[in-house]
Order: structure tokens, then C-alpha cells, then sequence
């Protein structure tokens, strides 16, 4: 073998480390702390960030919205119009945090002056506590931790086709607030039509600011469920022939609402021959009541097992139900954990499951194969069926 | 409340491929051993997410030096010694050159690859083949040296091509064997596996990278790359390394020229004896050391005086049909308008559109990677970052879509379908989301740049004076034998085995 001749050849290998050795040598000595793609994540992503309330407004009847800026004054992080916040509660002991949809939109969020970034809440029936503390306790001048920019419910123009109906039921119409406001500001290019259903006329969560938005782009409908006379415009439910009429011959569908909302959808769309990839649910949120899905098993569900913590090397034994969730268990008993979507999909609150049995909920389960394999749970779908140990972050 | 022991052999920064090495290794040595992950999951790039209730490999493309039961190559081995069991599959080829003038598919086996070649381009095969045995032997060369040093005279009379050609650029060894441009060209699409253009790529990664590929074939993960991720994570938490996730670490702590531990993100100040560390040395050095007056001179001028490599960028797309029913015939498609690399790496500077990509068809390797009736494509470039600098936060959305779309449209072209017409989901992943999950410096993907100013067989010689603090020692792609899933391994090994040999020398 003769590249360019012996002594040049075997000399190669002094040549390379003299060189490399002359290159240092050369360089600057002055630090280079610069990492602008990596100051574009954080920009994007900056973790939690601080958040202080600036408006309360009333949205309906019985919903409000909440206006959030950061105390300095700073823009927001970037996000999709769709996606979610995350928001801490300090609640006696415990840290909770609870995924509300953005109803602002994404320029908002990145004004010159006075960004901001808002949620709207509507008042529970009962199970949804964070809710009713929202609409009763949080006064203007409240701070909160939160992050924010999260969850897969936006529009991919890459994906989505140009026209896209939004099928909302009752406060599932924050996300598609967003998507209204940004496509009225000229920053999301699709045509949105918006068939939102409501109980009655007289609580329709963000009605005035959503017509005001309306344009050649924008169409908003009301669907009316409840039994009013004077209404003059759709009624029923958002069935497939409804659906049909304001439809295009390719039109992407994306649905928020309760979880009964998704499944009469998930059944509409079919008959109508919808393909997969034209239909986008946002995620369900935890299960109102985990005992009724299959393969539960009913006889434990008035049980209580000890749960053992592990974080590093500290261990603490907590109660847990067994129709609660790991996370509420650890929320109850003060032991934080962070959690995203609360539906087993973001796999923030990942835990590995030590010893012991738990039940995932079918609909939540956005394992990993492998971490399937290893025990891995997600703790906000993971209910325990036995006395368990988990190992979680330290946070 | 007490998370930490007080003390530990050695702190590992970064659970990724390097780090969990160094922890198996360390650990199979009866070292108390810490790790310390940022991210929620371990593996670092060598993971997968999930999206529509499919989770899809993030980043491995072929892992290299895996070797089959009973022929294993180095990374095989190193699996099989430490007890970690992957269910590997075979790649079915080695891949598809889609150049001017050219679509030929190749694969593994000198022989196979060399008719393959020659089937292309007439009257090549026996030069095509004496360039494979010359990489064949530098490959060997590489490995046993890796292991066993020995004099410069010894090394010249048992390795005599490995240190003939360590002078030289991979172009510069490859045009004396004078062959027609189109056998170069049909030979030279791996460079983009360590993303240093030919005339400056070391010849002796080049042949590393066809010996390993070419020579031996290469594998996937049945359970993609996270599987492997884990299996190493399960076995190192078996033989008892504390690994903890979600804990960026922020300072290293130095006295006296010596780093005694670290500093959490969380504030929990851990001590160890050493610390093993995956984050760029420009992190390091630049504002991880604590305090920064510990950090000499040279160390800023050994960081600045290196290029650093490509990062990259991808664009998903699950797919509504199978890939037989698209028409997508081959695992790996490379693409270019040309294969001047040159050429290519200038064009890499800008924000596209990219004129060299690389498609993935896992389900061709991979079949039950989807659901049935649906396949994946990952097609990805790997930009620099010089054009990705100037994108700021407001910007980084419309130019990664512009550059999605054009990559997607070249590959529809390619397969005479339109892609998009399938698309049950599209995900694009930029070199932000890799500094997002990662940290890594400005979201380099592949450490210090192959270059001929810095030669991995330089870095080799002068390895032991670049400790510029005691006691801290680096993983991951920056390292000797850069960037790849392969060498992650290989890199967290040297790591370890450098803090083992320090353990034993100060022991005496």
C-alpha cells in the first residue's frame, strides 16, 4: 500500500497530531458561552415559568376566562393554537397541577406589549374541584406556576387539510378559540368553520368574542341540544348529516368536548367514510370513573392499599385508592409529581412500577413498547389493584 | 429529606448510550456508580416518542458494530458481556443511491457490494473490492489498537496500512486506487453518517465506517432504540447503579484542580470521586465548572480549536398505506443532486432546501414497528448549524416546514406518490428539539467534527493530556471516536476504563 510514498506515509500520523496540536494552539482563549439554537428551545420550552393573573372575565354564564402574563412583563413562550398549559395549584399540602387548553391565541402570547396568555374554566358539576376553586378563589394580582406549549391538538399544515371543521361541545371550544383568533389575525392559514354544540343559548362559553371574529375564513355555528322554541339555528346533536353540510370535499375534523361527544363522533365520522387521518381527538383527560372500563376488576373498587414511594434513596409508604390514580394518590399525600395531559399520553409523570399490580386505563395508555416491558407506568392512567411500589422523579 | 448517598465512586452526567456504558462498566467493576438524567426517560437521542398511539424511533438509522451470536463486533460483545439482551433485527441492505445517473442498490458483503457496484459501473469490482479489504484491514487495525497499544515500530510492521493511511483525507486514499467517478460516487454515501465531507474526512473513519457496515451488515431494535435504552438502564439499576431521572445537572464541582461532585438543577449538591460527563466541553467549560477560575486556559483553547459537527433534521411521516403498497421498496434511500460532498456541505450551511437527504423505511427492516396497513418514513438532512443560528424563536416554525415540505416533495417525486396524501401524522424535528430533549450544545448531534485537524488517531495520541481537570472525565459524541450510536458505546468504555486505570494508578 503506497498513498503518496513511504516516509510521507508512515509520517502521517506525527503530521495529524501536530496539526491537531497546532489548531489548539491557535484558537482563541476568550470563553464562547453562545448556544443560540439551544436559546431558541428554551425560548419555546423554558420549563415552568411564573404567571400572574392580570384579568378575570366572565366567558358564559357559568365559565371564566383568565388572562395570565409573566410578572416582567417578557413575551410567552411559542405555542400551537390547540395546545395546552399546564398550571400548578398549591392546594393545603399538596401541589396540584391541572391541563387547561389555551384560548388565546399564539400572537397574543407574543405581543410587543403587554403578551399574554388565557384559559377559560367553566364551573363543574360536582368531580372537577381545581375548576370551581378557579372561578371562586382566584383574584387579579394571583401568581401561579406554569408550562406551557404542550400536547399534540394543533393544526400541521403538512397533515391537515386546507378546510377544517371543529367539532366543540361545551367548554371544549378553547382550543378552537385560539385557532379562531389566529386564523382572524392572518397567522394560521386554513379555513376554520367551528360547529360548536351547547346546552342552551344562554351559557355559550366565549359567544361574543368568537362572532366577532367571523369572516369569509371563519364560520361559526351554533348547535343547540336543549329544547328552545325561539332558537333559529341548528339543533341536535353534531350528527353526520350536520357535519356533511358544512363540510368540503377534503376537510380535516378536529374534536374537543366530553367523552361521551368523542365516541357519538368517532361513530358519525365513520359513516360518513371519514379516512383516520382526516380526524384529531384531543385527549380525554383523566377517567371520570375508572371502574366502569373493561377488565377492572369491580371487587376491589372500595380498597385502599399502602403505596411505597421511592425517590433516590428515600422511601415513604402513602394510601393509595384503588380507584384513584397513582398521581391523585401521590397529590393527596403531598409527594409531587409532574404531570402534563392527566390522560397517559405526555409521559411526564413516567414512573417504574417496583412490585405490585395496577390497572392502566385502556383509552390512556401512551406507553413506550419497552417501557411496557419494564414496568413502566404512566402514573396519571395507573391505578393500583394491589399494595405497590414505585419509583418516581425526585422533582 | 435524604435522595442521595453521601458519597459515590463515580457520577455519571447524562443517561444516554455513553453513560450508561461507563455506568455498566463501572458498575460491573463493583464501583458505586450515580447517573444523572435530564430528560424523563434514559437513552438520550437513542429514544422514540409517540404520536397518534404509535411510538416511532427518534433518531437510529443502522446501528453499527453489533455482529451476530458467535461473530459479534465490538458493541455486540460489549452487550453480551454485560448482560444486556436486545432482540436485534437485520437490515435488510446496506443502501439505495439515488444519484444523477445512478439508482443502485447495495449490500452488505465485500463481495456482494463490490459485483453490485461493478454491475453499475463496468470493469470496477476488483478495485471496488481491494478498496473494501484496505478498509477491512484499517477497521481491524482500529480495533485491536483500541485495545491492545503498542510502539510506533510495532504498529508499522503489524498494522502497516492502518498507519499509512492515518495521514491522509478518506479522498485522498481513495483516488489512488483510481476509480471511475461513479464507483466513488456509489461508495460515498456513509459520509453523512459522521458529516464530514471526503476531502477532509479522516481515511481512517471512512474505512471504520464501510469495514463495520459493509463488512458486517447492521441491526435495528425490535422495540427501536428505546428498548435498547432500556435494556442497558434495567441492567445497570440491576447491578445496582442509582439512576435518577429529570435532574439536570448545572455545576460541576472543582478544588484544587480536581472535580469532587455536582450541583443538580434542583440544588442537591451530590460528591463522587469522579465525575464522567456527556455535555459539550464547551458547556462544560464555559459555565458548568464551579467556580469558573478552575477552568485553565487550555482547556478553552482545546474547545475552541475544534469545528463543531452536523446537527440535524428530520421529517416524520406515519403513513396510511404499507409500504408495498407505496411502492417504497428499499430501508434506506440516500438522495442526492450530487455526491460532491464538498458540495454538500456547503449547501448544509443553509436553511435548505437540502440537496442530499436520507430516507428511513424501518418497516422494511422492522415490519410490525405501525400498525398493520400503515409504514413510517423518517427523511432527514444533516444541516450545520451556521444557517440555523439566525432562526430565532418567532421564525423556527415557517422555516421548518419549508424545509419539511421540500424534503417530502423530493421524496414523492422519488416514489412517484404523493406523500402527504397519506399522511396519518407528520412530526418535524429540528435542531431545537434536539437541543430541547438533549441539551446539547446548539443541538449538535454529532460532537466535534472528523476533520483532519482533528484526527481521531491525534485524539487517541494526545487523549491523556486534554484532562485538563482532574478527575472529570467526558462521554458521548465529542469524544475520541465521535459521533453514532455504535461509538456512544464505545466512547462511555474509554471513559470508564480511563476512570478505572486513575482508581488503580492512585491506588498504588
Amino acid at each position: 500500500m503506497k498513498v503518496k510514498g513511504f516516509l510521507k506515509d508512515v509520517g502521517g500520523a506525527s503530521r495529524i497530531t501536530k496539526a491537531r496540536l497546532e489548531a489548539f494552539a491557535n484558537a482563541s482563549p476568550v470563553p464562547v458561552q453562545t448556544d443560540p439554537i439551544g436559546d431558541v428551545a428554551r425560548e419555546w420550552h423554558p420549563g415552568k415559568i411564573e404567571l400572574v393573573v392580570t384579568d378575570i372575565r366572565p366567558a358564559s354564564k357559568t365559565s371564566k376566562t383568565l388572562r395570565f402574563e409573566r410578572p416582567d412583563g417578557k413575551k410567552l413562550p411559542p405555542f400551537y393554537a390547540g395546545q395546552y398549559i399546564v398550571l400548578d395549584f398549591p392546594i393545603g399540602e399538596s401541589l396540584i397541577s391541572r391541563p387547561y387548553s389555551i384560548s388565546s391565541a399564539p400572537f397574543e402570547a407574543r405581543l410587543e406589549e403587554k403578551p399574554f396568555v388565557e384559559i377559560t374554566v367553566r364551573r363543574s358539576k360536582g368531580d372537577g374541584f381545581i375548576c370551581d376553586h378557579i372561578n371562586d378563589n382566584v383574584k387579579v394580582g394571583d401568581t401561579f406556576m406554569g408550562s406551557m406549549g404542550h400536547g399534540q391538538f394543533y393544526y400541521e399544515p403538512l397533515r391537515d387539510a386546507k378546510n377544517v371543521v371543529a367539532l366543540a361541545g361545551g367548554v371544549g371550544i378553547t382550543p378552537f378559540a385560539s385557532m379562531a383568533k389566529e386564523v382572524a389575525h392572518g397567522t394560521l392559514d386554513m379555513d376554520l368553520t367551528i360547529l360548536f354544540g351547547s346546552v342552551s343559548s344562554d351559557d355559550i362559553a366565549l359567544k361574543e368574542e368568537l362572532e366577532a371574529l367571523k369572516s369569509d375564513r371563519l364560520k361559526i355555528v351554533h348547535v343547540l341540544s336543549g329544547d328552545e322554541p325561539d332558537w333559529q339555528g341548528e339543533r341536535g346533536f353534531l350528527s353526520a348529516e350536520l357535519i356533511q353540510k358544512y363540510s368540503a370535499p377534503d376537510t380535516t375534523y378536529f374534536i374537543c368536548g366530553p367523552q361521551v361527544m368523542y365516541r357519538f363522533l368517532h361513530e358519525e365520522l365513520k359513516k360518513m367514510g371519514t379516512p383516520k387521518r382526516r380526524i384529531r381527538f384531543e385527549v380525554f383527560g383523566q377517567a371520570k370513573d375508572i371502574t366502569v372500563y373493561e377488565g377492572f376488576p369491580k371487587e376491589l373498587s372500595d380498597q385502599t392499599f399502602n403505596l411505597t414511594v421511592v425517590r433516590g434513596i428515600h422511601e415513604d409508604v402513602i394510601p393509595a385508592k384503588a380507584t384513584e390514580s397513582i398521581v391523585v394518590a401521590l397529590e393527596r399525600a403531598g409527594i409531587r409529581i409532574e404531570t402534563g395531559c392527566r390522560s397517559g399520553e405526555c409521559g411526564f409523570c413516567r414512573s417504574k412500577l417496583i412490585s405490585g399490580n395496577t390497572f392502566i386505563c385502556p383509552e390512556n395508555d401512551g406507553r413506550r413498547a419497552a417501557d411496557k416491558d419494564f414496568g413502566y407506568i404512566h402514573a396519571c392512567a395507573a391505578y393500583p389493584l394491589s399494595d405497590c411500589k414505585v419509583k418516581i422523579p425526585i422533582e | 429529606m435524604k435522595f442521595y448517598k453521601d458519597h459515590y465512586d463515580v457520577i455519571i452526567v447524562g443517561g444516554g448510550l455513553s453513560g450508561l456504558s461507563s455506568a455498566l462498566m463501572l458498575a460491573d467493576k463493583g464501583k458505586d456508580v450515580l447517573v444523572l438524567e435530564r430528560h424523563n426517560l434514559p437513552g438520550g437521542l437513542a429514544t422514540s416518542f409517540v404520536r397518534g398511539g404509535v411510538e416511532i424511533e427518534a433518531t437510529l438509522h443502522e446501528m453499527m458494530s453489533i455482529g451476530d451470536p458467535g461473530k459479534r463486533l465490538k458493541v455486540g460483545q460489549f452487550f453480551d458481556d454485560m448482560g444486556v439482551n436486545i432482540d436485534w433485527l437485520e437490515v435488510p441492505e446496506a443502501y439505495h443511491a439515488s444519484l444523477p445517473g445512478l439508482e443502485v442498490t447495495l449490500h452488505p458483503g465485500y463481495e456482494r457490494f463490490a459485483k453490485e457496484v461493478d454491475a453499475a459501473v463496468p470493469g470496477s469490482y476488483q478495485k471496488v473490492y481491494d478498496l473494501l479489504m484496505l478498509c477491512d484491514r484499517v477497521c481491524n487495525s482500529m480495533n485491536e489498537l483500541g485495545i491492545h497499544p503498542m510502539s510506533k515500530p510495532a504498529m508499522l510492521l503489524k498494522h502497516t496500512d492502518f498507519v499509512k493511511t492515518a495521514g491522509y483525507s478518506a479522498q485522498e486514499v481513495i483516488d489512488t486506487f483510481d476509480l471511475p467517478q461513479k464507483a466513488i460516487d456509489l461508495m460515498s454515501p456513509y459520509w453523512i453518517y459522521v458529516g464530514a465531507p471526503l476531502s477532509t474526512l479522516p481515511f481512517t473513519i471512512y474505512a471504520f465506517l464501510m469495514a463495520d457496515y459493509i463488512g458486517s451488515g447492521s441491526k435495528v431494535p425490535k422495540k427501536l432504540s428505546h428498548e435498547m435504552s432500556m435494556k442497558m438502564f434495567a441492567r445497570a439499576e440491576e447491578m445496582g447503579v442509582q439512576i435518577e431521572l429529570k435532574q439536570p445537572v448545572e455545576k460541576i464541582l472543582v478544588k484544587d484542580g480536581k472535580a469532587y461532585g455536582v450541583r443538580t438543577k434542583r440544588g442537591d449538591e451530590i460528591h463522587g470521586d469522579y465525575v464522567i460527563c456527556s455535555a459539550y466541553p464547551n458547556k462544560v467549560y464555559t459555565s458548568m465548572i464551579e467556580p469558573a477560575g478552575e477552568v485553565p486556559a487550555g482547556a478553552i483553547k482545546a474547545v475552541n480549536g475544534r469545528k463543531i459537527g452536523v446537527t440535524a433534521f428530520t421529517v416524520f411521516l406515519l403513513l396510511d398505506k404499507t409500504a408495498e403498497e407505496l411502492g417504497i421498496k428499499d430501508y434506506n434511500v440516500f438522495k442526492g443532486d450530487t455526491m460532491d460532498t464538498d458540495a454538500i456541505f456547503e449547501n448544509y450551511k443553509t436553511l435548505g432546501p437540502y440537496n442530499y437527504i436520507t430516507t428511513i423505511c424501518l418497516n422494511l427492516a422492522n415490519p410490525t414497528c405501525t400498525p398493520e396497513g400503515t409504514c413510517i418514513l423518517s427523511i432527514t438532512a444533516l444541516p450545520r448549524v451556521d444557517g440555523w443560528l439566525k432562526v430565532g424563536a418567532d421564525e423556527v416554525d415557517k422555516v421548518k416546514h419549508d424545509i419539511a415540505r421540500s424534503m417530502v416533495e423530493e421524496m414523492s417525486k422519488y416514489y412517484g406518490v404523493n406523500l402527504l396524501d397519506h399522511a396519518l401524522e407528520v412530526i418535524i424535528e429540528t435542531p431545537m428539539t434536539v437541543a430541547h430533549y438533549t441539551g446539547m450544545w446548539n443541538g449538535c448531534v454529532y460532537g466535534y467534527m472528523h476533520d483532519m485537524k482533528d484526527h481521531v488517531v491525534a485524539r487517541l495520541q494526545t487523549a491523556d493530556a486534554e484532562h485538563f481537570i482532574k478527575h472529570l472525565e467526558f462521554g458521548s459524541a465529542h469524544q475520541l471516536t465521535g459521533n453514532g450510536m455504535g461509538p456512544q458505546v464505545t466512547n462511555g468504555r474509554k471513559a470508564a476504563k480511563y476512570v478505572l486505570d486513575s482508581m488503580a494508578e492512585e491506588a498504588k
